[in-house]
Order: C-alpha cells, then structure tokens, then sequence
C-alpha cells in the first residue's frame, strides 16, 4: 500500500475513533453497572447532565480537564439517585432509570439555557512535533485527542480490573449470583452501589467528551439516546469489557460509512441519515439476540430483571 | 405497590403525594423561588379557571392516551416505552391518510385519518412485540431505539415531500380540512379525543377485570409455562398487547396533530411518550387509574407552561417536577417495607 492509501486509512480511523469516544466511556460504564447485576437506563441522563455541566465548567473555566472531571460528577449524582432507589429500596430498575433520565433531562434544558450557543477549548491533540517525520501517525494521532487514548486504556484497565483481580471475581460473582456472594461474606449493595456509581461517573464523563472535546458546543438534549443506545450495545459486547472496544468501533465505523455515503452523492434525507444509528443499534441487538445463544454472556442476576422466563 | 395491602396502598399514595409535595418545595428553594406561593400558583395555572381548566385537559387528552398504551403491554408484564415513536408514527400514516384521501373530502375522511393514526401506531407496537414474541429481544430497548427513529422519519417528511410550499419556508404539511378533524368542545381546544380516551379506559378496565382476555393476561403475566399449560399463546398475546398499545399512542399522535397543531410539523410532541409511561406507572398499570392521574400530570404541564410565561421560570421545571414525582413514587414503598421491618 503506498502512504496515500495509508493516510486516508488512518483518517478514517482516527474520525471512527474520535466520534466513537464518547460512546465508549458510555457503554463501559454500563456494562460495569450491569456486571454488578443493575441496568440503568438512566444512563441516557447521566450523559446529559455531564455533558451540560461538563461544558458549562468547560466554558466557565476555560480548562477542559475541569469540564470531563465536573461532567463525571454530573453523571456520579444522578446515578446516586438511580443506587439509591433500586439498591436501597428495592424500587424497579426500569422505573428509576426512566426517572433518572427524565430529571436529567429537565434539569439540563433548566440549567443548560444559559449555554447555548458558548464555545470551549477542546482538550489537547495527541500530535505534535514528535510525529512530524511519520505523515501516517501524524494523521492519526493529530485528529485524535488524549480522551480517545484515555477510552481506550480505560477499556482494557477494566477488562483487567473484571477479569484478574479479586475487586472483579467479588464484582461478578455479586452480578452472577447474588446469594453466594452474601454467604461468601462480600457486602452486595456496597459493590452494586459503586457498580452503579463508576458507571454514572464514566457515563458522565462520556457525556462531557461529547460536548467538550466533539462538538465543543452544547444543546438541549444533545446527547439523543446514545446512553440508550449503550444499552443495547452491552447486550451486543455481551458484558465483556474487553467486547466494548470493538463493538462500540464496528458501531461508529458503520455510522462513519453510513455518513460518507451522503458526501459521495446519495441523495438521502439529513433525517432518514440521522436515524441510522438507532437503526444500525437495533439491528446489531436484534442480531445479538438471533445469532447467540439467547441472553448468553448476561450476568445471572440481570435475568430477573429482563423478565426471561422461558418464552 | 404490589405487595401491599389495600390501606397501605392508600397510605402509601398519600404518603407519595406528600412527599413530592415536600421535594417540589426543595426543588422550588433550590431554584430560588418562594416554595410555598410557586406550588400555589401552579396548582392555581392547572384548574383555577374556566381557560387553566381546558389547557390542563387538553395536555392530558394525549398523556391519557399514551399511558394507555404502556399499560397494555403492562398487564402481560411488558415494559413497553415507544408511546413517543407511536405517537409520531401515528402522526405520520394518520396525516398521510388526510394528504391521500384529501381530494374527496367526504364523511369517509376522518374515520380514515384516525383509522391511519392507529395503524401506525400499531405497526410501531406490533415490530418490537413479534422481535420479542420470536426472539426474545428485549421490549424495552427496542421501543426506546424506535423512538428515535419515528421522530426523525416524521422530520424527513415535513422538511421533505410533505413540505407544503406556501408554509414559506417553514416545515410542515397543509392544514388539516375541518372533515378530518375531530369536534371541539366547550369553545375550547379540548377535544373530542378526550371523551374517546376517557371511554377507551374504561373499556379497557372492565376487559381486564371481566373478560376471558384479561384472564389470560393475568395468568401468563403470573407464570408462562401454567398459561401454556392452559393451552394460551404467550407470542400470540405479546404481539397483540404491543401492537393494541401502540394503536392507542398512534391515536394521540394523530389527535393532537389534527387538532391541536392543526398540521403535521415538527415538535408535535413535548414527551408525550414518556409522561404517558409515568402516568401509567405511578397509577400502578389500572387503565381506570390513569384517567386522575393524568389529570393531575396535565394539569402540571399545563401550570409549567403558564410559569414559564408569567413568572419567568422555564418550563423544562415540570419536566424535573414529573422525574422527581416519579423518583419518590417510586421510593415511597420502599421505604414503608423499610419501616415495616424495621419494627420487626
């Protein structure tokens, strides 16, 4: 392959990366709240709120770092509320996700106003003078900002983290079989609570990306059910950490290409174009469950709350 | 509140009802409004008079509407959450319907329209219901996914083929003729869906109370395999709940698209969907039920635009008023089984 070609790959890659970042921290997020046995679909909010307040730390601070931090803590108080009713009170999980979201997304358009249409400094690009005699790294690694790499240490930390330690053996045996845990001595709402707390921090911070470091600008409801879209995306990577990479980068690579179609002269509707990815989403999930073996990979305690009995 | 008996059930709504009392006060504080005469004035912007009273049931024609279309699915033990993108595809087909039919603009036209509106809202009900009739795909995510998507598809005709030229620009369809309109009533906007809402919740309480249907529903709700053992179809009835649930969210879409907006365009919906599944829920999946309580969640929507117009306080405040009444309904039981075994 000559470098041209070489080049052009790696724009592409690295344009698959930088719009798939925020989805990564997202769906990490929930797969670790999953793994400890609680789905959130209040995640959709989480995002939210980290990324409003995430960019309105951003733009008051003009420190992007502040913005990612201030978005995750967004996303660490709204998922405290999700912990506390489904942990603590034993509430739906379904419920108190739909009414995290919906306070998510009240509180960000009351609050959020006052930040349409600002403008923020994105975080750093990984480039720089170092790669100056590479033209393909350079490409790469000028389009990508140190949050991608951070997405993707992330990912395997957590993989490591779930798979090798023995904070992960308690983490899955709590999402796995509940009941063992507690005669093993393991303390389960302790673990489902920082379970549900890390992935509102990561979903949070998700948020921020997007609005910080993508679009460096905020809307109302800008996020657009890409929490939701994580949703499905874990049942896809089948609660593997190590899965979210590529499933999230199969996703974004579809959505890029789906994109490039339009440039390249398909006259199709801005609208229909806009409704891919949910599309692209539901297919990958209607495939998930076609092709595996029904429900395979997901955490034992998650079952009861999907409702699978035997259908 | 399932495990509940039934004066629990009541105290634990009264319970609710304070307790939000109390968080909207906090709520109200925080934002840095007088608690006390904000909550006043809403409760005065939802029924203090003749023209409060009609907005409040106006918001809670299409709420009622779509809270029946999550409680269908409910009663078999489904967490259906696409009212919203039921609601649009309604929208969608039901106008369709008008634009195809509108040149013999005869008596024929507005039973076609809501016939249109409920097909597509069906259609929306129907595909997440026969995904999880064959392959067991969760409802949940798939109905929430297709929101999104009936909402755009609902975009790409108005700001497309659909768009009526002399809009001068603006994207929307042509006026709905007055034949395929549902009556008004009173001289207000309230509408004649509501009677029909009003109507089809309590058809809809007396079949799950008396008939066969309803049976059933309750059966396999409680356990699939005794059902079959019963010889009852679980896929059958999956694909029936959701594809019935979305009829009647496809119905609002198209009411308050004729009516209301008077046009197809965008925004034709302020979460329907979503307040739709709250009023559902917080009315514990009784069709019977949600009539008050959509009542009361209109009268809020209604009383939080008149706050955002008179006392400058913007309107998403009822959108966190509606998540934070959900939060505590959803508490408070919890936290009565708490004190409950607290005392042993």
């Amino acid at each position: 392959m000559d470098e041209a070609t070489l080049i052009l790959i790696a724009g592409w890659v690295a344009a698959i990366l930088r719009s798939a970042t925020p989805l990564l921290f997202v769906t990490l997020g929930e797969t670790l709240s999953q793994r400890v046995g609680i789905i959130n679909l209040g995640i959709e909010g989480e995002m939210l709120a980290g990324a409003c307040f995430g960019f309105a730390a951003a733009a008051t601070t003009g420190d992007p770092l502040l913005g990612l931090i201030a978005g995750g803590a967004a996303g660490v108080v709204l998922s405290m509320i999700h912990a506390g009713l489904c942990i603590g009170l034993g509430a739906n999980q379904f419920g108190s996700g739909l009414a995290v979201w919906m306070i998510g997304l009240g509180i960000t358009s009351f609050y959020g106003r006052a930040f349409v249409g600002g403008q923020v400094d994105a975080s750093g690009s990984l480039g720089g003078s170092w790669v100056s005699d590479s033209p393909v790294l350079g490409q790469l690694l000028d389009n990508l900002s140190w949050t991608a790499l951070a997405a993707v240490l992330l990912v395997l930390l957590a993989g490591f983290l779930l798979y090798r330690t023995r904070t992960g053996l308690a983490w899955r045996t709590v999402g796995e079989a509940p009941e063992a845990a507690r005669a093993a001595g393991l303390s389960v709402p302790r673990i489902q609570v920082s379970g549900v707390l890390l992935g509102g921090f990561l979903a949070g911070i998700g948020g921020a990306v997007l609005s910080v470091d993508y679009t460096q600008t905020w809307a109302q409801e800008m996020t657009k059910g890409r929490g939701l879209v994580a949703v499905g995306l874990v049942i896809v990577a089948r609660w593997n950490p190590y899965l979210v990479l590529p499933t999230v980068l199969v996703f974004g690579g579809a959505e890029a290409a789906v994109t490039r179609l339009q440039a390249g002269g398909f006259a199709l509707s801005s609208h229909v174009l806009a409704s891919l990815p949910y599309v692209i989403a539901l297919l990958v999930v209607i495939g998930a469950y076609a092709w595996g073996r029904r429900g395979s990979g997901m955490p034992e305690g998650l079952k009861g709350v999907f409702a699978i009995r035997g259908s | 509140m399932p495990n509940l008996a039934k004066h629990e059930r009541l105290a634990g709504a009264a319970l609710s009802a304070l307790a939000f009392a109390i968080v909207a006060l906090g709520f109200f504080a925080v934002i840095g409004e007088p608690p006390l005469a904000t909550l006043l004035s809403m409760v005065e912007y939802a029924v203090g008079d003749r023209y409060s009273l009609s907005e409040t049931l106006v918001k809670m024609t299409p709420i009622l509407f779509c809270a029946l279309a999550a409680i269908v699915p409910a009663r078999l033990g489904l967490i259906s959450v696409g009212a919203e993108g039921q609601f649009h595809i309604g929208a969608l087909i039901g106008t369709g319907m008008m634009l195809w039919t509108q040149p013999f603009d005869g008596w024929l036209l507005l039973p076609l329209v809501l016939f249109g509106g409920a097909l597509g809202g069906a259609l929306f009900g129907w595909l997440p219901g026969i995904l999880r009739a064959r392959l067991s795909v969760n409802e949940t995510i798939t109905t929430l996914l297709l929101n999104y998507v009936a909402v755009l598809m609902v975009s790409a005709a108005v700001y497309g083929p659909w768009k009526d030229p002399g809009n001068l620009g603006w994207p929307a369809t042509i006026a709905f003729p007055d034949a395929a309109v549902l009556p008004q009533l009173f001289g207000t906007r309230v509408h004649a869906g509501l009677l029909i809402g009003l109507l089809l919740a309590l058809c809809l309480h007396v079949l799950f109370r008396f008939s066969r249907w309803g049976q059933s529903l309750d059966i396999l709700k409680g356990n699939v395999r005794v059902g079959r053992m019963m010889g009852l179809d679980y896929r059958h009835h999956v694909v029936i709940v959701m594809a019935l649930g979305g009829a009647l969210a496809g119905l609002a879409g198209i009411g308050e698209t004729s009516v209301i907006q008077g046009r197809l365009q965008p925004g034709i919906s302020v979460g329907y969907g979503l307040t739709g599944f709250l009023v559902a829920w917080l009315a514990g999946h009784n069709a019977l039920l949600a009539v008050p309580v959509s009542f009361l969640i209109g009268g809020l929507i209604a009383a939080g635009d008149t706050l955002q117009l008179f006392n400058k306080i913007p309107a998403s405040s009822a959108t966190v008023l509606q998540g934070l009444m959900f939060a505590t309904a959803l508490a408070v039981p919890g936290l009565i089984a708490l004190w409950r075994s607290r005392r042993g």
